[in-house]
């Protein structure tokens, strides 16, 4: 038996452009409270979202996407992923990642730049949710 | 008289040219700086107006507050001031950096002390000459800012606001209205002015009705609590701020720019225009002299 969910609006905007927009089955994003599905008719929900893999699904399959920090927004018109940056699995540039993984771990292991610490880390973070999911990409 | 003032017309219109060449490509380079500059400042819009969406929904949660949208005592103000890192813009500049010098002086008056924070070269650079006390000159650069370095940005501005070094942050820039009409204008970064807050998302919801649309709100599941997203909201919101002022300022510098170039075209042409008849006054006046000499020589021989 072939089930049918029921599809939603999913928008995710980058400051740079819109990211995607339009319908999807689930969501899973990576919240500062721990990874989060979201289906049609939730509740609106507000939260902060950390870098990241984000894994839409709709009718055609699902794709994985890379994300920094941003925030998930989900009212009754739809689902908002607001995000620093975002990326297909097959948009990654795994080179660069491992760079500044390399480099944001250089920096975190230096005491005296501490006062870099906390960008590093983000930066780490990030470079992660790249690798992670750029990785899976390969693996296909 | 006559054969002087050709050769000095002649080198005057020469010079003219060479310069209507450089304006004129400017002015093509403006334009299509200006195109991109447009379209990143419109697909930098929805990201920032849900986050500022998703503020003003959040400040209108019950018992909400936060250290970002208390009002104390303003005493310490960071003036962050956006200019162009190149002149040639017409009114551009000045524009934008008189009416921040205004905004300083009336915060002065009004007892704050002010430190400035410019962006952009010709802003850091027209702060250190009148002897302003300077947050920061590294930023000289506010063409092609990126969103990681925003996000730098706003992290300078946030900590400063958090250590207490100021307790308000005002922001200077301009900000493009259309090809021809640029505005430069202040706005209060931090704290978060919630009563402004609160009237702009009364007027857009009117239509909605006001009553509902805060009961709606005040269901909203914030995890883990209003208050943590909201302060870790407010780093995007600044610096999905300054990147969205920077790309609007970078807008209007190229429109600003253009529009200054294509008169100075202009009026290139119209020196050439004018010079060219001067100089064939000049050169006529020149062949009807030496034909009169030739006629009264011929009348002397004769």
């Amino acid at each position: 038996m072939v089930i049918y969910m029921k599809s939603y609006k999913l928008k995710i905007v980058t400051p740079e452009k819109i990211f995607f927009d339009g319908e999807t089955e689930q969501i899973k994003i990576r919240t500062t409270e721990g990874d989060v599905g979201i289906l049609a008719n939730h509740i609106r929900y507000v939260c902060n979202i950390v870098a990241g893999p984000l894994k839409v699904k709709d009718s055609n399959g699902e794709r994985e996407a890379a994300l920094s920090e941003g925030i998930l927004k989900v009212s009754d018109k739809g689902v908002t992923v607001l995000a620093s940056t975002a990326e297909w699995s097959d948009e990654i540039d795994l080179e660069r990642a491992e760079k500044a993984k390399q480099k944001a771990e250089n920096i975190l292991s230096d005491k005296s730049r501490i006062d870099e610490f906390e960008r590093a880390e983000i930066k780490l973070k990030r470079a992660l949710a790249r690798l992670s999911v750029g990785q899976r990409q390969g693996q296909l | 008289m006559a054969t002087a003032n050709i050769k000095d017309v002649k080198r005057r219109i020469k010079s003219v040219e060479n310069t209507m060449q450089i304006t004129k490509a400017m002015e093509l380079v403006a334009t299509s700086k200006l195109r991109s500059a447009k379209e990143r400042a419109i697909s930098s819009q929805p990201y920032f107006n849900t986050l500022y969406e998703t503020m003003c929904e959040i400040q209108q949660d019950r018992g909400f507050k936060s250290i970002y949208t208390k009002k104390e005592f303003l005493k310490t103000v960071l003036v962050v001031v956006l200019a162009g890192d190149r002149g040639l813009a017409g009114g551009f500049n000045h524009n934008v950096l008189k009416l921040a010098e205004e905004k300083i002086k009336s915060l002065e008056q009004n007892g704050c002390t002010v430190t400035v924070f410019p962006i952009g070269k010709k802003a850091v650079e027209y702060f250190e000459k009148r002897g302003y006390e300077i947050y920061s000159k590294e930023y000289q650069i506010s063409e092609n800012l990126t969103m990681s370095k925003a996000l730098r940005l706003s992290d300078k501005i946030i900590s400063g606001f958090r250590n207490g070094i100021y307790d308000k942050v005002e922001l200077v820039f301009t900000t493009f209205v259309s090809t021809l009409v640029q505005n430069a204008l202040s706005i209060t970064v931090l704290p978060i002015e919630r009563n402004d807050l609160k009237d702009k998302e009364q007027s857009k919801s009117s239509s909605s009705g006001n009553a509902e649309k805060s009961a709606k709100s005040a269901l909203t599941l914030y995890e883990p609590s209003a208050e943590e997203v909201f302060d870790g909201l407010i780093p995007k919101y600044i610096s999905g701020l300054l990147f969205c002022s920077i790309v609007d300022s970078y807008a209007a510098e190229q429109a600003a720019r253009r529009t200054a170039m294509e008169s100075a075209s202009d009026n290139a042409s119209e020196m050439i225009d004018s010079l060219s008849l001067l100089y064939n006054r000049a050169r006529q006046a020149q062949i009807t002299q030496e034909l009169n000499e030739i006629v009264a020589g011929q009348m002397g021989n004769n």
